[in-house]
């Protein structure tokens, strides 16, 4: 890394810089530059933001109408808290299935990432390292466990749930290993992909100053690893979130029925209202704080260990060191 | 599956191969009618048929030793959870609370998407204690399968406040399983500011989806049997649980023409795109479009919504039941709740949510419109009981002629 | 490779291998017994059978008729399955890759911004999503008002329309390409651009002989995430269009999953389906490995 610059940052980010380019003055090779090369890219943030527009127009929407006073998501009757907490019979506070629903989620979700997360990394490292053919099928199993319909899955976890392995019955514990086998593959294939750019230095310059095996892990490899595994988590945290599929057909009680299977469910069969939208409002809602404590408690825990507030923005969405 | 809630899991796919055309129909000639034919079907086991009800063939359910009925006079459990199973959003919240507040116990409402999904888990071991929502079709398997246990009437007195009809029923005489809970039928809603044609008026009205003028605007109900009902009854065929492959393939080819002619949605969501003006014609559900009001746009009347049912009442209809499962442990609030749900002024709220009707003879247009729960627009909606005796009944289907009404679907709902 | 630190590589792998082989595993097989199984007349649910020597054939058999016999009609499907699939993968690389190459490269004091923005579509229900599309899309709705005011007629969008269910495909799946691709672009070294610039490259020749040599990795991942889960994709043409002449695959699979007696044939289906997956899922493994090997 050059030492006058931050990772992923040209020269000159915002100013323009003058029209003799810094290649003149470096270099040896002369060319016309009409621009500055090194200039702001408006076309694409221009792009990026089209682009960003497109993607929560519909989410603004959504959270909009959770706070509709009249029944209909989709013409604006005045502005109201009744979905939230104020109605006595329907409101999310109120409506023991719909309060249920929440509370399972965040169960659900928690659970999943804090087990799938830790197995999947782990998966990532040791199937990198060890040659043979068992890591190489099983490297094939975790893609094939991503790569096939879910509903097939769920199908076959409801059969296993009920016959083979029938002392889990359906239910929350259910639930959760369905879910963790089905999002165990985000971390393994995201770390993995991550450890094929990393190379070998940094280990083996940890090991030639005298590191073991579980030094160089925890202090060397995790650390590069972390904005893998942070999007990792971010991935396995939200395909759980909204998962329907595999919690729906292993799911055997109003009380451990998440809110994406009555959002799902309860949009198809009607009368569902904007209720839904205040579900999935709180959905963004906790996801958002979620992210916000990780990322709080990254810098705290690293705060030791970088200067800089750009360094740790960049180090938890980018190059590490 | 009959049941309007049931998820977009609910179509139906063949399990055996030869209708396609005059090609295949020879080929069945060739093998013979009927029957179970090897080959090309999946391998059966198990043995037992399951008896059909019919309105001129009806059934009265064995009560199995071990699954007889509680005893009468017992008092209603005490701090008790009683926990019902019902498809999504198809009760209103505020009559579970108030039963809940009049027994002083809690009640857990446990939903499910599909009628196949609900009986796998309660066959899987999971125990409720009330189903509500089950259709007469699938009646054989939840009472030969020993899901539910015989009900004793005294403990459900307001039966009287339902249409006489219920006290025996061709699927269940003598009420030994059920009750009634809601009750529907199958009409085409149109708009009557975007379509110019009015279904009182023509000569099959079955036919009006037929027009290629109205391309892009046509749905039907994302049903197998609703949707060979209609090619069927397009065609002249009232007799909605046919065998005769010959007539399937006849109302599979003109549902194909249909999808070809109009782009054809094939769709649940009638009840909110015909108020939003995306779909303009559509078969439906009566309960659906009842719930109209609620999904109109600003600025737009509820009047321009049309549902149209044959007035001689031959046309498709069914209702669905509640029973009380084996498993129950709170069996007395069981049957409390199916009496509870039998008496009319919670009926009225109930039906103020949900939209379905329920078929107590104090339930008539005129007090729903009074009560101001359906527009007078609608009353052709509310299901009259003499429809019960005239109306077709969309039952249970002897396994092989399943299999052809399923295949006839897939070909409609996937191939082009 | 020595003895000890072979093992300390196992031991992190084994929890992984182990919940594989006994939550995964296992119920494949059982996802085979179920396709090659018997079906209950009774309750017309399917059996399955777990010993190998009495597995039937009837499922696969009927499968295969649908697709390729003289009476078949799923071929179309499959054929449109693909070109959806491998239209809306196209669009989201092309709008995909510069959204996650500016962030990447040139957000800089706003980058955790972006990034929020960019995961937000995770964290609130896919369904919300397209219900809000839905109603944009329908008829009256603010994309026809929009297209109204530019002086475009309005169009039927939810009528069967395949433009619509292609868009939909693309905007439930590219959340995760982009994220992939920014994790890869990061990474990117900038001393490498800055090479290109001395030695007389301009902006699109670096990019072409600089940046995108270096994004195959990325790109790779980032269509495995996204293209092989959208081909058994069912709901965004469910939603979006519910025309049989738009149908894709997963909506055969979804159908016969949910109909009792035919669940054998779904499972028949996923199982071809996740065969015709293989040479590329087989691809991925082989590259990935050759660059763990360098």
């Amino acid at each position: 890394m050059t030492a006058t610059k931050t990772p992923g940052e040209p020269p000159s980010p915002a100013a323009p810089a003058p029209v003799t380019a810094p290649g003149t003055a470096r270099g040896r090779i002369r060319r016309p530059f009409r621009r500055n090369p090194w200039r702001h890219p408006w076309f694409l943030e221009g792009f990026t933001w089209l682009y960003l527009v497109w993607s929560l127009a519909p989410i603004v929407i959504a959270v909009l109408f959770s706070f509709n006073n009249g029944r209909s998501q989709s013409s604006w009757q005045g502005f109201s808290w009744r979905w939230y907490f104020s109605d006595p019979v329907n409101s999310v506070l109120h409506n023991p299935q719909l309060h249920a629903a929440v509370i399972q989620t965040v169960r659900l979700s928690v659970l999943t990432t804090v087990i799938a997360v830790p197995i999947g990394v782990a998966f990532a490292l040791g199937i990198n390292r060890w040659r043979g053919p068992v890591p190489a099928t099983f490297n094939f199993v975790m893609i094939l466990s991503y790569v096939i319909p879910e509903l097939i899955f769920a199908v076959s976890m409801f059969f296993v749930f009920t016959t083979l392995f029938s002392t889990v019955h359906l239910g929350t514990l259910a639930e959760v290993l369905g879910l963790v086998t089905w999002n165990v593959s985000w971390p393994a294939i995201v770390v993995q992909a991550r450890l094929l750019t990393i190379g070998r230095q940094y280990e083996e310059a940890a090991a030639d100053l005298g590191a073991n095996q579980f030094q160089v892990m925890r202090r060397v490899m995790v650390p590069l690893l972390a904005p893998a595994i942070f999007a990792s988590a971010v991935l396995v945290f939200s395909g759980v979130i909204d998962d329907f599929v595999i919690v729906d057909l292993l799911s055997s009680s109003a009380g451990n029925t998440p809110m994406s299977v009555i959002i799902y469910s309860t949009q198809h069969g009607g009368n569902g209202g904007p209720a839904l939208n205040a579900l999935g409002s709180i959905m963004l809602a906790m996801s958002l704080i979620i992210v916000i404590l990780g990322y709080a408690g990254y810098r705290f825990l690293t705060r030791g260990e970088r200067g800089g507030g750009l360094a740790a923005l960049t180090a938890i969405t980018g190059e590490a060191p | 599956m009959v049941h309007p809630r049931e998820g977009w899991q609910g179509h139906g796919m063949p399990r055996r191969r030869f209708l396609q055309g005059g090609m295949g129909l020879s080929a069945l000639a060739a093998l013979g009618a009927g029957g179970v034919l090897t080959g090309c079907a999946s391998d059966l086991t198990g043995s037992g048929k399951l008896p059909l009800p019919r309105p001129s063939n009806p059934v009265t359910w064995p009560v199995f030793p071990g699954n007889a009925a509680i005893k009468s006079g017992l008092e209603p459990e005490r701090d008790a959870t009683l926990q019902v199973y019902i498809w999504e959003a198809y009760i209103n919240q505020d009559v579970v609370n108030s039963f809940a507040k009049k027994y002083k116990c809690k009640v857990q409402l446990t939903t499910f998407n599909t009628m196949n999904e609900a009986l796998s888990k309660l066959r899987s071991g999971l125990t409720f204690d009330v189903l509500v929502g089950a259709t007469p079709d699938v009646l054989g398997q939840i009472v030969m399968g020993q899901l539910a246990q015989p009900l004793n009437h005294s403990y459900i007195p307001n039966i009287s406040q339902a249409w006489p009809d219920y006290t025996d029923p061709f699927y269940d005489k003598g009420w030994q399983y059920t009750v009634p809970y809601t009750i529907y039928t199958t009409g085409i809603t149109w708009r009557k500011d975007l379509v110019h044609e009015n279904p009182y008026a023509m000569r099959n009205p079955w036919a009006m989806p037929w027009q290629s003028k109205y391309r892009g605007r046509v749905a039907i109900l994302d049903d197998y049997r609703e949707g060979i009902c209609l090619g069927l009854m397009k065609n002249g065929v009232f007799d909605l649980n046919t065998t005769d492959y010959k007539r399937i393939a006849l109302a599979r080819q003109s549902l194909q023409d249909l999808s070809s002619l109009v782009n054809l949605r094939i769709s649940q969501t009638d009840y909110s795109d015909v108020p939003a003006g995306q779909t303009w014609i559509s078969s439906a559900w009566s309960g659906d479009m009842a719930a109209a009001p609620s999904y109109m746009p600003k600025g737009v009347n509820v009047d321009v919504i049309g549902y149209w049912f044959p007035p001689n009442g031959r046309g498709p209809v069914n209702n669905d039941t509640m029973v009380v499962l084996k498993g129950a442990s709170n069996p007395v609030l069981a049957h409390r709740f199916l009496n509870y749900l039998l008496d009319l002024p919670v009926v009225l709220n109930n039906i103020s949510w949900n939209g379905y009707m329920q078929p107590l003879t104090g339930v008539t247009p005129q007090v729903l419109v009074k009560e101001e729960i359906l527009p007078p627009s609608l009353t052709s909606t509310v299901v009259v009981p003499s429809t019960f005796k005239t109306g077709l009944f969309e039952l249970q289907l002897p396994v092989d002629a399943d299999a052809l009404w399923q295949q006839a679907w897939l070909v409609v709902s996937n191939g082009i | 490779m020595r003895g000890r630190k072979n093992a300390f590589w196992v031991a992190l792998a084994a929890p992984g291998i182990l919940w594989l082989a006994i939550l995964f595993i296992v119920p494949f097989y059982a996802v085979l017994s179920i396709g090659l199984g018997k079906l209950d007349q009774l309750i017309e649910a399917p059996v399955a059978v777990w010993n190998p020597f009495d597995w039937s054939s009837s499922a696969v058999i009927n499968v295969w008729r649908d697709i390729f016999g003289s009476t078949s009609f799923a071929g179309p499907i499959l054929l449109r399955t693909i070109v959806y699939t491998a239209v809306a993968s196209l669009l989201c690389l092309l709008i995909g890759y510069p959204a996650a190459y500016f962030v990447a490269r040139f957000a800089g004091r706003r980058k955790g911004l972006f990034l929020v923005l960019l995961i937000a579509p995770f964290w609130i229900s896919y369904m919300m999503r397209m219900l809000a599309w839905i109603d944009l899309l329908s008829t009256g709705g603010y994309v026809d008002k929009a297209l109204g005011w530019v002086g475009v007629s309005p169009v039927n969008w939810l009528g069967g329309n395949p433009v619509t269910v292609v868009l939909g495909l693309v905007y439930g799946y590219i959340p995760y390409l982009i994220i992939v691709l920014f994790a890869g672009l990061d990474r990117i070294d900038p001393a490498l651009l800055e090479a290109g610039r001395d030695l007389g490259l301009g902006r699109a020749r670096t990019f072409v002989h600089v940046t995108l040599p270096l994004s195959r990795q990325p790109i790779l991942t980032g269509l495995l995430i996204t293209v092989l889960p959208m081909l058994g994709d069912y709901y965004t043409n469910q939603m979006l269009s519910g025309a049989a002449s738009t149908s894709m695959i997963g909506n055969l699979i979804q159908g016969q999953l949910g109909t009792p007696g035919l669940e054998s044939q779904g499972a028949v289906l996923s199982l071809m389906l996740l065969l015709v997956l293989l040479a590329p899922m087989i691809y991925y493994v082989i590259a990935t490995n050759r660059e763990a090997a360098r």
